[in-house]
């Protein structure tokens, strides 16, 4: 029993992000800057077409998001689609607008997994992070979803406004009993970013932090699948961001766009191809936008002659270009970085700047 | 999990229909060996002793011991990763 990593001939998964609408308005959101009109979103049919097409092409997983899945009326249809394609069929969501009803048609169409993030173990804490009164709503929720049979999780996604109650917030997720923990440092992409100063742990939070994670893990074991996520801007080299470009997965956001990732928009020259125009499989294989950063070429000499770079690829390409400028630089969260440097200001949080929500 | 148990696959855990994988959440983990034979049989009735009587059965002259080893190691590996679970 070995995990799987990288399927090197076709992506293992493939992110639908249904809709950039959202009842909540999370001052770390990973949606773009510039969100999907409703009015542009695809069919129904497109959707369908695409789930046959993913997988065809030997895509294992696939992953419903947002904005908020639920709020597609044809949230069902889609999924005994992908259920039927033979897709296994994962949506991460708010809760918000979930009744048992509706959860019992998804559950019956053939949805396997579902992941529900909390903000914070503090209402008051949760609501504000939220940027809307969901945290009731979620608790309620859980009693609801263990009537099913399907595998939950709960994500706690942590930062410098909840790091400190983490062993309490930890506490909640056992009583409330879920499949699989995942505890995830904010990434600073898309909203988050704005918010950097604001969300960004101290040191001294994320090494309290990291003894409480590994006690929990030995605790859970056997009972909770624990999964957490390192702040990648404390680390000394770079995460595997995606697995590497277009090597693992693909992304398509509410128009039809297809994407490496959440946030390679934000890369200037680069143009995604559409699920309207394009079959899946040339995107994947063809498309410029996917080959851009495979095999070693754009790198730098360093990254090139360095023995890393099958582990990490050379690190994240739209942090690269976020905080250098240049989409080719070395991520600057690797030590052999010319601007490993900046990390140690970046780090440095602001506690009274002021929170920025998403309209 | 011991001979006695009860074990099942863990909700939102499926074998794929045609490869060698079971579905796990964010993930998949690949089945080698006897693997999918044993985890076809996880039905939520049958005991680990009685799934090892069945694989016996099915290839006479397998080691008794060998086969109850192996069963046993595979399905308390997939217990403790939380995808299998027993009564």
């Amino acid at each position: 029993m070995t995990e799987v990593t990288s399927p090197m001939s076709s992506p293992f998964s493939l992110i639908a992000e249904l809709t950039h609408r959202c009842p909540l308005h999370c001052l770390y959101c990973s949606n773009p800057l510039e969100m999907q009109k409703s009015q542009d979103e695809l069919s129904t049919d497109d959707w369908k077409r695409v789930f046959q097409q993913a997988a065809q092409m030997g895509v294992l997983h696939l992953h419903l998001t947002g904005g908020e899945p639920l709020v597609r009326k044809d949230l069902a249809e889609l999924i005994a689609t992908a259920r039927a394609a033979g897709l296994y069929v994962n949506m991460i969501t708010s809760g918000v607008g979930l009744t048992e009803e509706r959860l019992a048609s998804l559950v019956e169409a053939g949805l396997d997994h579902l992941q529900l993030s909390f903000q914070d173990i503090d209402e008051e804490s949760a609501n504000h992070i939220a940027g809307t009164r969901a945290h009731a709503i979620k608790l309620a929720l859980v009693p609801v979803l263990k009537k099913f049979s399907l595998a939950f999780t709960i994500n706690l996604v942590v930062h410098r406004m909840n790091l400190d109650r983490l062993e309490e917030f930890i506490q909640l997720a056992e009583q409330l009993g879920p499949d699989r923990l995942e505890i995830a440092h904010v990434q600073y992409y898309g909203w988050a970013l704005k918010n950097r100063a604001l969300l960004m742990p101290t040191e001294e939070q994320v090494m309290r932090s990291l003894p409480i994670v590994e006690a929990a893990r030995q605790r859970l074991k056997g009972k909770i699948h624990l999964e957490a996520v390192f702040p990648d801007y404390y680390g000394s080299f770079p995460k595997a961001c995606v697995g590497g470009w277009g090597r693992q997965m693909m992304l398509i956001d509410p128009v039809g766009q297809v994407l490496p990732c959440h946030s390679a928009a934000v890369i200037p020259g680069l143009s995604f191809d559409s699920v309207r125009e394009h079959d899946l499989a040339w995107i994947w294989q063809s498309s410029p936008a996917f080959n851009r950063f495979r095999g070693d070429s754009w790198m730098s000499d360093t990254c090139k002659s360095c023995e890393r770079k099958e582990k990490d690829f050379g690190g994240c390409r739209c942090q690269a270009f976020l905080l250098t400028g240049d989409a080719e630089a070395i991520d600057p969260v690797c030590t052999f970085s010319p601007h490993h440097g900046m990390l140690t200001e970046l780090r440095v949080s602001s506690p009274d700047v002021l929170p920025v929500w998403r309209g | 999990m011991d001979i006695n148990s009860i074990p099942r696959i863990a909700p939102g855990c499926r074998l794929h229909p045609t490869e060698e994988v079971l579905l796990v959440p964010e993930g998949t983990l690949q089945l080698s060996g006897p693997a999918r034979e044993i985890l076809e049989r996880l039905d939520g009735q049958r005991s680990v002793q009685a799934i090892v009587d069945e694989l016996l059965q099915q290839y006479p002259g397998a080691p008794a011991d060998e086969v109850r080893t192996d069963v046993l190691s595979l399905l308390a590996r997939m217990e403790e990763r939380n995808v299998v679970r027993s009564s």
